[in-house]
């Protein structure tokens, strides 16, 4: 057992953008309860930046969570070119449905596609499966 | 191969061209149709069995107890249709008009509101035929195609000769992307035609495009690169017929759809502009139109079970009739909201009595009272849809299925009423 075991993972707030993959949505018709469903939706990709913060490694899983919901996901690198700290992304699933808030106004919309989470090392905790959200 | 063509329900595009081969009433071989559009036709493994509270149950058993939790509750919600031929959805608003139900679908938190305003005629549209033969520019708002409706790129808007554009993309075509981020499709129209702007900074940036097309310095609060608008609104001048195709990303981030009415009417006193949206469900738009048709509202309707009158309002919406508790039972057709709405207002589902039609298995079925499954659109059962472009498309059933289809099943819970 590490000496790491004992200090608290950094945490950090940042913002979540969604949107949609092709090939997770092919997943999802052949089916939801699937392993490559799980695969490709239970993800959040991250900001190198971000990442080197939250002092992880690709492919390790994180806590994300705020007032409306947890989910354990795997960090990924983003790609993207241009840096994003303070932005990540998650695919549209079920997933990022437990963060996304309440709040409508009354207007009858919640805001899917850009909410504020936290996100902190889950230190190996499993990622959450779909019938346990 | 058949020699015939048959339709795919896996996104609004109805791609009509598609050819199958059969195998077992399954289908073994699915052509031209893109990866999404073949796993939708080539049906999921994990298929809805027919259940009444946990156990396996029979169909008349199961519509029996879908018909008496509907009889029973004052307030059922009735969900889903973006993926119900319009036979089904007319059956489907006959059901809540008898029951006194809210009756809405995904429209109501995605695209309702272009759809709507299109619907009134307060936005100029025009068919994707129109955008295959005539478009030259080409413009993807909040959009990403590639992923969302993979086929709209090579069979309408970027890389097919037309009749008017014989020359496709080469020379013919400039598509351009407004986004937040990189997408794919951003990628596809490169640096020079990809415009990332803020998050939420839609309404401002199309304000910037109306000053640059008035001959105004368009200024932005995010200091935009002047003379790109400039160029932008340049291209957007020029157009011979110019399509703006609106994503969801545009949707959520308008708060209101007055800058968009500006932009296109501005458009349309210097250039020649059309706007259709990128519905994601096979039927929504069969759905809004149908609902439309018979009391005058797309979406947000709870029906009065004595008088038939319709109220339509925010209140009414899926959404806020969950998060105020106001339903006591719910019908979901081939919709999964405990996968698609925020979790904190879909969970309250579980708290009622809760029926799922659906093909597959899903998050809501497994929480449901009831469950039946029904045909697959477009391959086990035929009916007409209604494409994101408002073209209305014939589907053809390809193979039986020992199931029935939606619009039997809500037939049969209606006369069980
Ligand atoms: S683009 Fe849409 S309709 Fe066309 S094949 Fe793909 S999923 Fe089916």
């Amino acid at each position: 057992m590490g000496f790491g075991q004992f200090l608290a993972a950094p945490e950090i707030k940042l913002k979540i953008v969604t949107y949609r993959d092709v090939f997770q949505n092919t997943a999802q018709e052949s089916s939801r309860f699937g392993e490559e469903y799980e695969k490709l939706s239970a993800v959040i990709k991250l900001d190198l930046k971000d990442i080197s913060k939250l002092t992880i490694k690709e492919g390790d899983t994180v806590i994300v969570k705020n007032g409306f919901g947890k989910v354990v996901v795997k960090a990924q690198k983003s790609g993207y070119e241009e840096a994003h700290p303070g932005i990540a992304y998650m695919v549209n699933s079920p997933w990022s449905n437990v963060l996304v808030p309440d709040e409508t106004g009354g207007s009858g919309v919640p805001k899917f596609k850009n909410f504020e989470v936290t996100v902190q090392g889950a230190k190996g905790e499993k990622v959450t499966g779909i019938r346990a959200l | 191969m058949t020699g015939e063509y048959y339709v795919c329900t896996g996104c609004a595009l109805l791609c009509d061209d598609i050819e199958v081969e059969t195998e077992d009433r399954k289908l073994s071989k699915v052509h031209a149709a893109c990866l999404k559009g073949v796993a939708r036709m080539k049906g999921c493994s994990d298929p809805l069995e027919c259940t009444v509270d946990g156990e396996k149950a029979d169909i008349d058993s199961a519509i029996t107890k879908a018909a008496a939790i509907l009889r029973n509750a004052k307030n059922p919600l009735i969900f889903g249709h973006g993926n119900s031929s319009s036979e089904a959805q007319k059956i489907s608003i006959g059901l809540a008009k008898k029951t006194g139900a809210y009756i809405d679908d995904t429209s109501s938190f995605c695209q309702g509101p272009i759809v709507e305003a299109i619907l009134q005629d307060k936005l100029r549209t025009c068919t994707l035929d129109d955008v295959r033969h005539k478009a030259d520019v080409i413009i993807f708002w909040g959009a990403d195609p590639s992923n969302s409706h993979p086929r709209h790129l090579s069979r309408y808007s970027y890389f097919p000769r037309g009749k008017e554009r014989q020359r496709g993309w080469e020379e013919d075509r400039t598509a351009i992307t407004i986004d937040i981020r990189k997408s794919s499709t951003a990628k596809i129209c490169r640096d020079t035609r990809f415009y990332q702007i803020p998050m939420s900074a839609d309404a401002e940036f199309m304000d910037a495009i109306v000053s640059g097309l008035s001959g105004k310095i368009p200024k932005t609060s995010f200091d935009f690169d002047k003379k790109r608008i400039l160029e932008l609104a340049n291209v957007m001048k020029k157009a011979k017929f110019g399509v703006i195709c609106v994503g969801l990303g545009l949707v959520y981030s308008l708060e209101e759809l007055e800058p968009l009415f500006k932009l296109m009417e501005k458009l349309n006193e210097v250039s020649n502009f059309y706007l259709i949206p990128m519905v994601g469900q096979y039927n929504m738009r069969g759905f809004n139109q149908n609902l439309f048709a018979e009391t005058g509202f797309i979406n947000r309707v709870k029906f009065n079970s004595e008088t038939g009158n319709a109220n339509h309002g925010a209140e009414n919406s899926v959404v806020e009739a969950l998060k105020n508790k106001s339903v006591d039972a719910a019908l979901i057709i081939g919709s999964d909201p405990l996968s698609s709405l925020p979790l904190s207002v879909a969970r309250y589902l579980t708290e009622i009595p809760l029926i799922t039609i659906d093909p597959c298995q899903n998050l809501t079925a497994t929480r449901s009272t009831v469950t039946i499954p029904c045909a697959l659109g477009g391959v086990e059962a035929g009916g007409t849809a209604v494409r994101m472009d408002g073209v209305e498309i014939e589907l053809k059933k390809i193979v039986e299925s020992d199931n029935l289809s939606d619009k039997e099943i809500l037939t049969r819970i209606m006369e069980a009423i």
